[in-house]
This record gives structure tokens, C-alpha cells and sequence, in this order.
């Protein structure tokens, strides 16, 4: 059967698309990466179904929305996990991760230069709690889960893939910050060391965030 | 027809409310499936908190099995009872109009705890300077959805989904703190208006406890 054609939209940056990239290139589907600047988005807005990026077109079909995204590509490409009670989970563990994922928002977008702010004082009084309050529930559940390189049962889901481009980010540019979670740290670098992961984020282009 | 006994016996565990755990009741209903509706009282909450995994209600119990995180428990009865669009693509755009959804209680929030006067604050403005707008943000695109859909009372396809419960709840919810607030979105309405007319569901917002939120 043809293929469709996959196409992603996003800025010049991982933050929100990079698990898609990864999935399709995991998968080894061909797809357009489209990297839109910041001065170029305002005119673009108003062509999106919600003001918002990232966009995938699947043969000109839009869809919005990155977990929504993510959970197509992944179904499709069979990185959703191995049951429905797996899914689940998936999504549970995604959903858990974007709750504080929003709290700590604000302090990325400081880090990567998109607002100002005191970046030592948010560190402190947003992101540290964010993070206590989050991460010793993902250092359990690595630990519950075998430690066996997976958050969710033991094969590559994307929720895997999401919280290790988190992590990366983090390490990028607050090292130390997550030293207290080694359950968490060697999940994730068992998940970078999937060998087409591997490849794929050694020779994409480095960005900021 | 299935046995009764190939069943899996199923438990929601929430708070005496509709919230977050009002969609995943509905499909309960809707497909005919019996379930425990377990309303854990606040003050008992405390207690309770650390038998369920994230900490945090709803928990979806199937043959003791929890599944935390409210959307999570929604798309896994959606896709076991098929109230999840027709196919796969319909199936991302009824999650990319729930994670909308949600997007847009998080931008209600700081207005719900002045409104209900959990946080100091001044009423009007928080409606003016916060619900108003995001009201208008989110609920232009679930209009365009909607329309784009056909206006044929559903958001995605030519089926029931559960985003349809999902946004319609929350469009009840919000016109009992401000009435009138979706006037603007008859297409919005209209799909309530489907969801709410089919005899289980109409029979169910009788009956239903009646909570605040």
C-alpha cells in the first residue's frame, strides 16, 4: 500500500515536536521537517486549526495538538505500548509529565531566552519544587518497572521518548539538577542508547531548546 | 453477547463531584456498563491518598488494576465501549480537542478559585481579565470544529466521542458560575444539546448527585 505523506511544522527547536521526529525516524517513515522562525509564525497563526504549533499534515490532512500527535504516530508506528492497559499508562505517565511540565514552564522559557526573568530565583522557587514533586514519583516508577530501560512495560513507548528529551534538556542546561533520581537517569540513558535514537540525536542540529 | 462473567468488574474512584471524573461515568452509562462510582469524601481523602499510585483522583480500578490521570481513563473506556471516533486519524483529533480542553481549564483555573473563593481576588475581574477571554480563545475553535464537522452535534466524525461528554460537561459546569457564557458558540450548544438528549444521559443529569462542581 502507498504510503501517506507525513509532514511536521514547528519551530527551529525540539521542546514540543521532537518525540514526533523521533518516532518517524525510529520507524524509518520518511517525513518534511518543516522549521518555522519567529518572525515567520505570526503570518502562519491564522492557517492552523488552533493558533498553535506543532502541526502534523498527513497527506494535507492538519492535526494539532503534540500528545495527540504523538499518541498517532505512535500507534501507527506500535510505540503505545503492548495492551490497552498499557496505553493507558502511557498516557497516564504522559499526562502526569505535562502537569509538571507547566509548572516548570515558565523557568524554560526564561532558560531559553524567550522571557526575562531572575533565572537563579525561578530555579529555586518554581522549578525545584516542581521538580520534588514529580520526579520521586518517576524514580518509583522506574524502580517498579524493573529498571529495565522503560517507563511503561518493556518496549520503547512515547512516553519514554518524552521524558528522556526532557531530561536532555534539563542536563543541557541545569547539570546536577536531576542527580537525586539515578533510577530516572539510567531509564533514560538506556532509552538515548536505542541504537536509530542514538544515531538520530547525534547528528540532528543543536538547538537552544 | 458478552458473558457477564468475561466482564471486568470496574471502579471509579473519585471525588462527590463531576470534574474530571463526570466523562468516564458517561461512558460507563452510554455503553451499559456497570460500574462502582466510588465518591471519596474530601475529609477522607488524606487518609486515602497513598493507595493510589500518582497520588492524585480519578483512579480507574479494572479487576483491581488502577489507571490513574482523568483523559488517560476516558480514552481507555472510549476505546474499549467505541465512543472514539471511526478511525485512527478522527481518534487524534478527538484527543488534540480534549487536550485543548484541558488546555483551556488551565487557563481557568486562577479565575474558579476566586470565583469559589479559595483565593483572594477580585470576581469581576478575574471573569473580565481571565474566564472571558479564554472562553473566547478556546471556545472559537471548538465553534470552528464543530461547524467544520458538518454541525451535525458531534466535534469529530459522525459519531458520538468522548469529547463531545468531555466539552459538554464543561460547558454545563461553567454557565452554573456564568450564565449565558456560551450564547456565542451555537454550535458548541448543539452538540451539548445531542449529548444531553439521549434517554440514558438525560435520565443520568436527573438522578446524578448534584455538586457544585
Amino acid at each position: 500500500s502507498i504510503m501517506p505523506s507525513y509532514k511536521l511544522t514547528y519551530f527551529d527547536g525540539r521542546a514540543r515536536a521532537e518525540v514526533a521526529r523521533q518516532i518517524l525516524y525510529l520507524a524509518d517513515i520518511p517525513f518534511e521537517d518543516v522549521r518555522i522562525s519567529l518572525h515567520d509564525w505570526p503570518s502562519l497563526k491564522s492557517t492552523t486549526p488552533f493558533g498553535q504549533m506543532p502541526l502534523l499534515e498527513v497527506d494535507g490532512q492538519s492535526l494539532p495538538q503534540s500528545f495527540a500527535i504523538f499518541r498517532y504516530l505512535a500507534k501507527q508506528f506500535g510505540f503505545s505500548g503492548d495492551s490497552p492497559f498499557e496505553s493507558a499508562w502511557v498516557d497516564a505517565l504522559a499526562d502526569q509529565h505535562a502537569d509538571y511540565f507547566r509548572e516548570i514552564l515558565p523557568v524554560l522559557l526564561t532558560i531559553w531566552g524567550f522571557t526575562q526573568g531572575d533565572r537563579m530565583a525561578l530555579v529555586k522557587e518554581v522549578a525545584t519544587p516542581a521538580r520534588d514533586k514529580y520526579f520521586p514519583l518517576l524514580e518509583k516508577i522506574a524502580k517498579d518497572n524493573g529498571l529495565n530501560g522503560h517507563f511503561v512495560g518493556d518496549s520503547l513507548t512515547w512516553v519514554d521518548l518524552l521524558i528522556a528529551e526532557h531530561v536532555g534538556s534539563i542536563n543541557q542546561h541545569l547539570p546536577g539538577f536531576l542527580s537525586a533520581y539515578p533510577s530516572v537517569i539510567k531509564t533514560v540513558n538506556k532509552i538515548t542508547s536505542t541504537p536509530r535514537l542514538k544515531e538520530w540525536i547525534e547528528k540532528r542540529k543543536e538547538t537552544t531548546f | 453477547p458478552v458473558s457477564l462473567l468475561a466482564m471486568p468488574s470496574y471502579k471509579l474512584n473519585y471525588f462527590d463531584a463531576r470534574g474530571l471524573g463526570e466523562v468516564s461515568r458517561q461512558l460507563f452509562i452510554l455503553s451499559g456498563t456497570p460500574y462502582e462510582d466510588n465518591r471519596i469524601p474530601k475529609d477522607q481523602w488524606p487518609a486515602l491518598k497513598e493507595k493510589y499510585g500518582f497520588g492524585t483522583l480519578p483512579v480507574l480500578e479494572v479487576d483491581g488494576k488502577q489507571i490513574p490521570q482523568s483523559l488517560a481513563i476516558a480514552r481507555y473506556l472510549a476505546k474499549e465501549f467505541g465512543f472514539y471516533g471511526a478511525n485512527a486519524f478522527e481518534a487524534a483529533w478527538v484527543d488534540a480537542l480534549a487536550d485543548q480542553a484541558k488546555d483551556f481549564l488551565s487557563e481557568m483555573r486562577p479565575y474558579f478559585v476566586i470565583a469559589m473563593g479559595m483565593a483572594e481576588g477580585d470576581k469581576d475581574k478575574a471573569k473580565a481579565e481571565i474566564a472571558l477571554p479564554a472562553i473566547k480563545k478556546h471556545f472559537d475553535l471548538f465553534e470552528k470544529a464543530a461547524k467544520d464537522n458538518g454541525s451535525n452535534g458531534h466535534f469529530v466524525g459522525s459519531k458520538l466521542s468522548y469529547v463531545d461528554i468531555l466539552i459538554s460537561e464543561f460547558v454545563f459546569s461553567i454557565d452554573s458560575f456564568m450564565p449565558g457564557s456560551f450564547d456565542a458558540f451555537p454550535t458548541v450548544l448543539a452538540v451539548r444539546a445531542k449529548v444531553t438528549s439521549i434517554p440514558a444521559i438525560k435520565e443520568w443529569i436527573e438522578k446524578r448527585p448534584k455538586t457544585v462542581t
